[in-house]
């Protein structure tokens, strides 16, 4: 089948579907419609048959296609007509809603009632015809571009599509799959004249709770999961520069109020996928990412981070390890996994650590200097393989127990090799693991606390205290793993935290670090 | 600073995105875009003052809350917002009021005394209904409600 729009369409056939399409918005709006309307459609099926357009694929794209162009038109001649008033929306309503019908019937008309595929098939065709139309108004009419019809052409077939009906129901998750595949294809950086009903689109009651609650074995969760990186890749640029305009300002906070009804109702699928999240997120937004590291499994209970004296190691949960998708590892380099399997397994040989940052980095630019993901995938991977050594030796991860190991001189070396830049981003790295009690949160939290003991640098201090701190002075809500290492840092003599320049370096600082301290302890720390 | 990394410059596309997610800012996506189409009781959003209640009371969709409101209201509820759960709602609370729905005449009828004949068919006796178009109740005498009109579905 041609692709839309590349081959001219037939002699007659605008006018056809044009009078078609009339004949139908007629139909659908008719009185008796709700009691009739098997009758009515079959009809009306029967009569696209009979007119030819039916007859192969090619056409049938072409008369989707070019009625979609047509309710398209119609809307913008209504929105831009002055004289409408308050009228012009409902208008708008009253032909998209005509067409979305078509569709509807049309799909579920198709192909014997028991065949599916045919089902399926029509509706991918159709949605990715209608994101052809959509990819190409928006080219042509830039700032002109109207998000209405595409908005009301996805949400209301998606709603028919999602009620209850035997034959729906039978093909509820490909159907899904077939609006990802198409949301996927006007994400916000295609269409960013789409972005905000994109947003609405993906984060609609219906779709969320089909996709993240009703397909079975979690099958919808990697398909809101490449939305959900979809909007953040979009956002990253502007957000990392921290100069927001009202446009994306308010584009950030309906993707905050979409996190935060994930992590009130999906706290689950936000714990597997935090490790890609964090990955797109720029280090600056804090709450972004502290909204997805907060999240944890609905069934455990958090022992409360200010009870005195609570023994982290003895929590049975610190056992465990979270469920890290989707899979990291690839993010390494295969020569570089090659010899950092080696390292780890020989501790030899030392020029591993010396070329460690040349991998790492990739640019001489400051700001872009280095490859965030492979620093985040790094550091996750070196862990993991430092659980699993200390637990093959019958051990649990303590101050201890990580001393001395192939997986604490790559940290150590790196923490000392890097420049500040890459220090920054190696330690997010790490902070980024400190969540609910698990094993990787005991583990970083450990390594991340040995670290800041077993260096003399002060700058080095200084800025694990700056990643650990600046993740706690925004609002709630913070990660349980990171209070815990925080009131670890400031309370355990051993770190000798107040004695620090750094804490008095300022008089606002000191002030900040008193009241984090009121409220981490009961005490004031003399 | 809020940059830790310092501002990288945004490149051509980018400036793009920006432009037109301004553009799109303009005429953001309305609550009806997104809702059937509300033929009577459309929505108008307009700024209310702040001291006035924003959000309707929480309880609001209970069943409970539509017991307590008046016949007019559920009546109003029950014409005026076609195909929604407030409609549900309404024909319940109707129900347990011993109301009874007529589909042929789509108005709803209650019982003034007991009827005079009782088929397995019909009933016939006097009957209050309430008249849409003009909006008030009425009173019926003699009136014969075959029971193949009679909604009896049990809603859940």
């Amino acid at each position: 089948p041609g692709t839309t729009g590349e081959l001219e369409d037939p002699p007659g056939l605008y006018e056809k579907v044009e009078y078609l399409l009339s004949e139908w918005v007629r139909h659908f709006h008719q009185p008796g419609l709700l009691r009739d309307g098997d009758k009515i459609y079959a009809a009306y099926v029967a009569r696209l048959q009979q007119q030819g357009i039916l007859k192969n694929d090619d056409l049938i794209q072409r008369f989707f296609r070019i009625s979609m162009e047509m309710c398209v038109e119609l809307c913008y001649r209504t929105l831009n007509d002055p004289v409408n008033g308050g009228m012009s929306r409902p208008k708008c309503y009253h032909t998209m809603d005509a067409f979305v019908k078509l569709v509807v019937v049309l799909v579920r008309y198709s192909g014997e009632s028991s065949n599916t595929l045919a089902k399926v098939n029509l509706l991918n065709k159709v949605l990715l015809t209608v994101t052809q139309v959509l990819l190409a108004d928006h080219e042509k009419r830039q700032v002109e571009f109207h998000q209405l019809p595409y908005h009301r052409f996805f949400i209301m077939i998606l709603n028919d599509l999602c009620s209850p009906d035997p034959v729906f129901d039978a093909i509820n998750f490909p159907v899904l799959q077939c609006f990802c595949t198409a949301y996927h294809m006007v994400r916000p950086s295609k269409a960013p004249g789409f972005a905000y009903t994109w947003l609405e689109l993906i984060s609609h009651r219906v779709f969320v709770s089909k996709l993240l609650l009703q397909t079975p074995q979690q099958k919808g969760w990697p398909l809101f999961h490449q939305l959900l990186i979809d909007v953040f890749k979009f956002l990253s640029p502007f957000l990392r520069n921290a100069e927001l305009v009202k446009p994306t300002q308010t584009l950030y906070k309906g993707t905050l109020r979409v996190l935060l009804v994930l992590l009130h109702d999906f706290p689950e699928f936000l714990c597997d996928y935090h490790f890609s999240f964090c990955d797109v997120i720029p280090p600056n937004c804090i709450q972004m990412r502290n909204l997805i590291l907060s999240a944890f499994p609905r069934n455990m209970r958090l022992p409360d981070p200010f009870t005195p004296n609570l023994k982290v190691e003895l929590l049975p949960d610190i056992q465990n390890a979270p469920r890290i998708l989707p899979a990291y590892i690839q993010l390494i380099i295969p020569d570089l996994k090659k010899n950092l399997d080696n390292y780890i397994k020989t501790r030899a040989p030392v020029t591993f650590l010396q070329e460690l940052r040349g991998h790492l980095q990739i640019s001489s630019e400051p700001g872009k200097q280095y490859n965030s993901s492979l620093i985040n995938a790094l550091v996750l991977y070196v862990g993991t393989q430092a659980i699993a050594f200390i637990h093959s030796k019958s051990g649990t991860p303590s101050p201890t127990t990580i001393a001395h190991t192939a997986h604490m001189d790559i940290f150590q070396h790196l923490v000392v090799d890097l420049d500040t830049e890459g220090r920054y981003l190696f330690l997010n790295a790490i902070a980024n693991q400190l969540r609910y009690p698990n094993s990787h949160t005991h583990f970083f939290s450990c390594a991340l606390l040995s670290l800041f003991a077993e260096t003399n640098h002060e700058a080095i201090q200084e800025q694990i205290t700056r990643v650990l701190l600046e993740r706690l002075i925004v609002n709630r809500p913070h990660p349980w793993g990171l209070l815990i290492t925080f009131i670890d840092l400031i309370k355990n003599p051993t770190y000798n935290f107040w004695k620090h320049d750094f804490v008095h370096c300022a008089p606002e600082i000191e002030r900040l670090f008193e009241s984090v301290a009121k409220s981490c302890m009961q005490k004031q720390p003399t | 600073g809020v940059a830790p990394l310092g501002p990288i410059s945004l490149g051509q596309d980018k400036v793009y995105q920006l432009r037109m997610l301004e553009s799109a800012y303009k005429h953001m996506p309305e609550p009806s875009d997104s809702e059937k189409v509300r033929p009577y009781l459309q929505r108008t959003p307009y700024p209310t003052p702040p001291y006035h209640p924003q959000h309707s009371p929480s309880h609001m969709d209970s069943y409970d809350f539509y017991q307590r409101l008046s016949i007019e209201t559920l009546f109003f509820i029950f014409y005026y917002m076609e195909g929604t759960k407030a409609q549900y709602m309404a024909a319940k609370a109707l129900k347990k009021l011993s109301w009874r729905f007529h589909t042929k005449y789509m108005t709803w009828f209650q019982r003034l005394e007991e009827p005079n004949t009782i088929t397995d068919d019909y009933e016939m006796g006097t009957y209050i209904y309430f008249d849409y178009e003009k909006w008030a109740q009425r009173k019926k005498d003699g009136f014969t409600f075959e029971y193949r009109y009679l909604e009896d579905r049990d809603l859940p």
